[in-house]
């Protein structure tokens, strides 16, 4: 058990959420996730998926259980959050690029305004980030200029500019034309191999399938399941049964 | 691309309804039989009248060359020299006796009505600084999730659009302005911005919350704090999206300022009421009036535009 808690760079004990309109998203949701590893998260729209992944950098709020990310505790007040933060990035399903800003400036404002990075020294960076996503042609691109693809890619070079220890990825390819999904996951796979602890959300069963260390499976505000994907994907728990019969 | 002959009929019926407009005023002058004075407008604007300068002893004139003209005294005083005039009033060689005109110099003094719109200008500049820094806390205080701050921004809101500026302006002088000490300009200044701010805060309101919510998460996401996500990410959006809105509320505070001339600040339109007592041309003057009105919101709402298409660059 103290392994086991030595190598979690995220332990997500018992958690509960209820909004207060009374709605119970998360039911004891408990989840170690160690350095490194990949961990796909899948479930029917409203099984609390997202909202436990939102749970882990605290856009969401939880209302009972304890969080600790790199063994700094979410629930203690006197955690600055703002700083865990800077080791969690996040993707989200609508990019939500800084439309005033190109895909360059997207990707150095928070060096330059939370680390106070020189813009010179940030735009170096910048530009190396999104040569590794692609997008070096791009760079002086406004999102608007960017297909839902690239907009994505440059999402990622912006989380992963704040030289994250975690990544969650919202739904990352749900947004996304067919054809762009491709280019997407395989940023994703590459930072996977690179040895990034990622937290993915996805209907994408195959990247499920190929990069995932650990698959789980989320209904009603429950994890119901997880397991290594080989194990998983051949599981007969008919609640699982049930969902991928109808994704698949 | 087939209604071209239409847009050429319906502009050449706004360009008839228009000298419709102009004939109108014409024949309603006739009408009343108004006979129109323009040629006294402009010295009220810029005052060219040319003074005379006199001798102010005995003595003869010469005129050297580069038209300098020097006159010496008599006397034994020092020798009076203009190298500036418009107007030359005597010939070289001449003899001069004290208080004969020499020279008329063309003076431009500015007139009462540009000084009203000086006044108006500046009135205007200064009111806006202010009611776009209360405009901008207000807006935030609106959506603070602080009770107070949000109660106190409601009540703000509420108070100052539910009352007449007239009446603003007159408690301002003579309440506020009385328990403060403060002069007319800062009195009438402290209105306006107040009246504007709470327009302004409205504005910046919709302004932020028409951002959309993922903005604010991607911002926090990347370790942002509450300040500098707002700064960085949703003000510059807000602001973006505010400008029609904005210009509007700048442009009626322009128009507004006329409101301060009953605490007699002497801006375009109180210049305007003098000007009219002494000329006994009112139409002219108010006309002119309203022209140097137009020239102030014509110029602002084209720098907007210059602007809002600066930013549309992003789009």
């Amino acid at each position: 058990m103290t392994n086991m808690t030595d190598k979690s760079i995220i332990q997500a004990r018992n958690i509960e959420k209820i909004y207060s309109n009374g709605c119970h998203a998360l039911k004891n949701v408990s989840l170690d996730i160690n350095r490194g590893e990949v961990v796909v998260i899948i479930g029917p729209s409203g099984s609390g998926k997202s909202t436990f992944l939102r749970t882990l950098n605290q856009l969401e709020s939880i209302s009972d259980g304890s969080i600790h990310i790199d063994e700094v505790s979410l629930t203690d007040r006197k955690t600055n959050i703002n700083k865990v933060r800077e080791e969690v990035g996040m993707v989200f399903q609508s990019f939500n690029l800084f439309p005033h800003k190109t895909a360059l400036g997207n990707v150095v404002l928070s060096p330059m305004k939370v680390k106070k990075k020189a813009r010179t020294v940030a735009e170096q960076e910048g530009r190396e980030l999104l040569k590794k996503v692609g997008l070096a042609e791009r760079m002086n691109n406004y999102p608007s200029h960017l297909s839902g693809g690239q907009q994505q890619r440059v999402a990622i070079a912006r989380a992963l500019a704040m030289h994250p220890k975690i990544m969650l990825f919202d739904e990352p390819t749900s947004a996304l034309d067919p054809e762009m999904v491709g280019e997407v996951l395989d940023v994703m796979k590459s930072l996977a191999s690179d040895g990034m602890t990622m937290v993915v959300v996805t209907h994408e069963m195959g990247f499920a399938r190929e990069v995932a260390d650990r698959v789980v499976f989320m209904e009603d505000g429950e994890l119901v399941f997880e397991e290594s994907p080989e194990r998983f994907f051949s599981s007969d728990n008919p609640r699982l049964q049930r969902f991928l019969g109808q994704v698949l | 691309m087939e209604k071209q002959p239409h847009l050429l009929l319906w502009k050449a019926v706004f360009v008839l309804i228009m000298i419709g407009l102009g004939f109108g005023i014409y024949a309603g002058s006739k009408s009343i039989d108004y006979t129109w004075r323009w040629e006294r407008i402009p010295q009220y604007i810029i005052n060219t009248e040319a003074t005379t300068v006199r001798s102010p002893f005995d003595g003869s004139a010469t005129i050297e060359k580069g038209n300098k003209l020097v006159v010496t005294s008599d006397y034994g005083d020092d020798p009076l020299v203009i190298e500036k005039f418009d107007n030359l009033l005597v010939s070289n060689g001449d003899l001069v006796f004290e208080g004969d005109p020499l020279v008329e110099v063309e003076n431009w003094n500015i007139g009462p009505l540009t000084w009203g719109l000086v006044m108006t200008l500046q009135l205007s500049v200064v009111s806006l600084v202010f009611a776009v820094v209360i405009g901008l806390f207000a807006g935030l205080a609106r959506i603070s999730t602080n009770p107070a701050l949000r109660y106190l921004s409601v009540t703000y809101i509420e108070l100052i659009r539910g009352t007449p500026l007239l009446v603003q302006i007159f408690i301002f002088y003579f309440f506020i302005g009385t328990v403060l000490d403060l002069d007319r300009f800062t009195a009438g200044v402290a209105a306006l911005s107040v009246f504007t701010g709470a327009y302004i805060a409205e504005i910046v309101r919709s302004g932020i919350q028409s951002i959309s919510p993922g903005q604010m998460e991607a911002a926090r996401s990347l370790g942002m704090n509450y300040v500098q996500a707002m700064v960085n990410v949703i003000l510059p959006q807000a602001f973006k999206r505010t400008l029609p809105p904005m210009a509007g509320q700048f442009i009626n505070l322009i128009k507004d300022s006329s409101l301060v001339s009953v605490i007699s600040i002497t801006d375009l339109t109180k210049a305007g009421r003098e000007v009219v007592s002494s000329t006994f041309a009112p139409f002219e003057v108010w006309f002119a009036v309203a022209l140097m009105y137009l020239v102030l919101t014509g110029a602002l709402s084209w720098a907007i535009q210059r602007l809002e298409k600066r930013l549309s660059a992003s789009d």
